[in-house]
């Protein structure tokens, strides 16, 4: 049984196996998760790639979890190129649990502080700015670094009066980052529209091999992050827009899961029971593998316990199971099920039964697709229930994010070989799709 | 009463820039004769770690370390009045 998903949320491993070519541009993981899945790899090796967005859209935490990860994950020594936060504020990412000056230490990542200071300099005559390249390039001599990330290279911009001298300067950065061969990921201000201060200076071309773009939108109750990817020269990359968050442990992006069209056929010798007498006999046997089974009715008609079979005898067959439930929290999903004979608690206890349960406020397709791969994958289910698909229909999930969400988690199970049943409350409402 | 100045001046190399501050500089200290002058070429390309610990992003820099409050001037300097007045010293023509 074919599965498209790769490798969601596992770690790709620093060997040659695990670096994709595509035409000829070698791609290395950046070890933020999610991102490398909508890359489909990683970064262009040696390239530049800059993100782009607002204030507090989340591009500073991007480049120092690049680097961060970088170092811990590859083995990739970095350099951070500050020009507006003072390396002393930086640190402050000991909050995501990343110690920057045990990193410094061990003389893995150096700071180049270019950062504003109280001294006023006033400019008297010509200058340029090869101090700066010199600082540079020493930097990533001194770690013998593989990774460099600039915050903010628009900030030049704003220091100096002699734009063509920064332009020159600029260009002279991405020579020598290509020259000395490191992977740079580089971020700039957003100016109105989706101009970034380096596209109205006419630099962004050249800077940038690849361009991503962070926002925030407002939700009902929090900010959603988007991240649009906008280009990467030379190489694919999944779908332009996934969504993301900030964590406790720093970013976790949410790439579209592929939708495979050529879906594997259809076994229908192979059975999944429901162990509801009756039932399977009506069913031919039970459920189809790979089949998503739709069980609606008005309320107290039985659906909730018709899951509660599928993932019991499931359980009994040797096969683990996810319960997606939006309807009622954990604990009293366990209670109901305790009641109609059903232990959810030692089977989740053992591994074989590991419950989802989302918020729905603000809720997100991707997200919530994610979370249901994830579990999936993590002990291996073979049965998943929702419960029930009704609720999703909140006001970040219309029902047009709702059908995506079905069909994209069809496609999904079709590949994988799962049997799931979505249960709908609203009486009539039974046409989802 | 003499003042002792501390004068540290960046370069990279030996760029036209650069030796005009040099050369704009060597007149103060021989127009000021009554100070006291230590003055101080870094070359950012042998001594990057100092370029580094002085933030220099612009050469060349001149940086006034002595007496306080420090102070940093880029560019070829070559107008003396302002360098003066950046350096805080009163030339001593008009004293």
């Amino acid at each position: 049984m074919a599965t498209k998903i790769k490798g969601i949320h596992s770690k790709a491993k620093s060997t040659d196996n695990s670096l994709t070519v595509i035409g000829g541009v070698e791609k290395i993981p950046t070890g933020i998760r999610g991102f490398d899945e909508v890359l489909e790899g990683g970064v262009p090796k040696g390239r530049t790639l800059l993100i782009t967005g607002s204030t507090g859209t989340g591009k500073t935490v991007f480049t120092n979890e690049f680097l961060y990860r970088g170092i811990t994950d590859y083995n990739e020594n970095g350099v951070f190129i500050t020009f507006e936060e003072h390396p002393v504020d930086i640190k402050n990412v000991r909050n995501f649990g990343w110690d920057f000056d045990m990193l410094i230490n061990q003389k893995k990542l150096v700071f180049v502080d270019a950062s504003p200071d109280s001294t006023t300099t006033m400019e008297i005559g010509d200058y340029d700015l090869t101090s700066l390249i010199e600082r540079i390039k020493y930097a990533i001599r001194k770690v013998k670094a593989k990774r460099v990330a600039i915050d903010s290279l628009s900030m030049l911009f704003l220091k100096f009066s002699n734009k063509d001298s920064i332009r020159g300067v600029i260009y002279q950065i991405c020579d020598e980052l290509k020259t000395l061969e490191v992977t740079s990921v580089i971020t700039a201000e957003k100016v109105g529209g989706s101009e970034s201060v380096l596209s109205r200076y006419g630099v962004e071309e050249y800077v940038a091999d690849g361009v991503v773009e962070l926002a925030l939108e407002p939700g009902q109750q929090q900010f959603l992050r988007k991240m649009f990817i906008k280009k990467i020269r030379g190489v694919g990359y999944r779908s332009g827009v996934a969504e993301f968050e900030i964590t406790r442990r720093g970013l976790e992006i949410f790439p579209k899961i592929e939708i495979d069209i050529r879906v594997s056929k259809t076994d229908f010798k192979n059975r999944e029971k429901l162990g509801i007498v009756g039932v399977d006999e009506a069913m031919g046997g039970g459920i189809p593998q790979g089949h998503m089974v739709l069980i609606s009715g008005n309320t107290g008609t039985g659906k909730t316990l018709f899951g509660m079979h599928f993932i019991g005898q499931g359980i009994i067959d040797g096969k683990s199971a996810v319960y997606v439930t939006l309807d009622e929290p954990v604990e009293q999903v366990k209670k109901t099920a305790r009641e109609f004979g059903f232990d959810f608690e030692k089977f989740e206890k053992e591994g074989k039964l590991f419950f989802v349960c989302p918020s729905l406020i603000d809720i997100s397709n991707d997200k919530l697709l994610y979370e249901i791969v994830n579990a999936v994958n993590k002990i291996g289910a073979k049965r998943v229930v929702i419960d029930s698909i009704s609720s999703l229909k909140s006001a970040t999930m219309d029902e047009e994010k709702v059908r995506q969400f079905l069909i994209q988690a069809s496609g999904f199970f079709k590949n994988t070989g799962i049997r799931s049943r979505k249960i709908i409350h609203e009486a009539g409402n039974a046409c989802v799709f | 009463m003499s003042k002792k100045y501390i004068l540290k001046l960046y370069v990279v190399g030996s760029s036209t820039a650069s030796k005009i501050a040099i050369k704009n500089i060597e007149e103060i200290i021989a127009q000021e004769s009554e100070s006291d002058f230590e003055f101080e070429v870094i070359d950012v390309r042998e001594h990057p770690q100092l370029a580094e610990n002085d933030k220099i992003l612009a050469v060349p820099t001149l940086i006034k370390k002595l007496p306080e409050p420090l102070r940093k001037i880029i560019g070829d300097l070559s107008d003396t009045d302002k360098v003066l007045l950046g350096l805080d010293i009163i030339p001593q023509n008009k004293k």
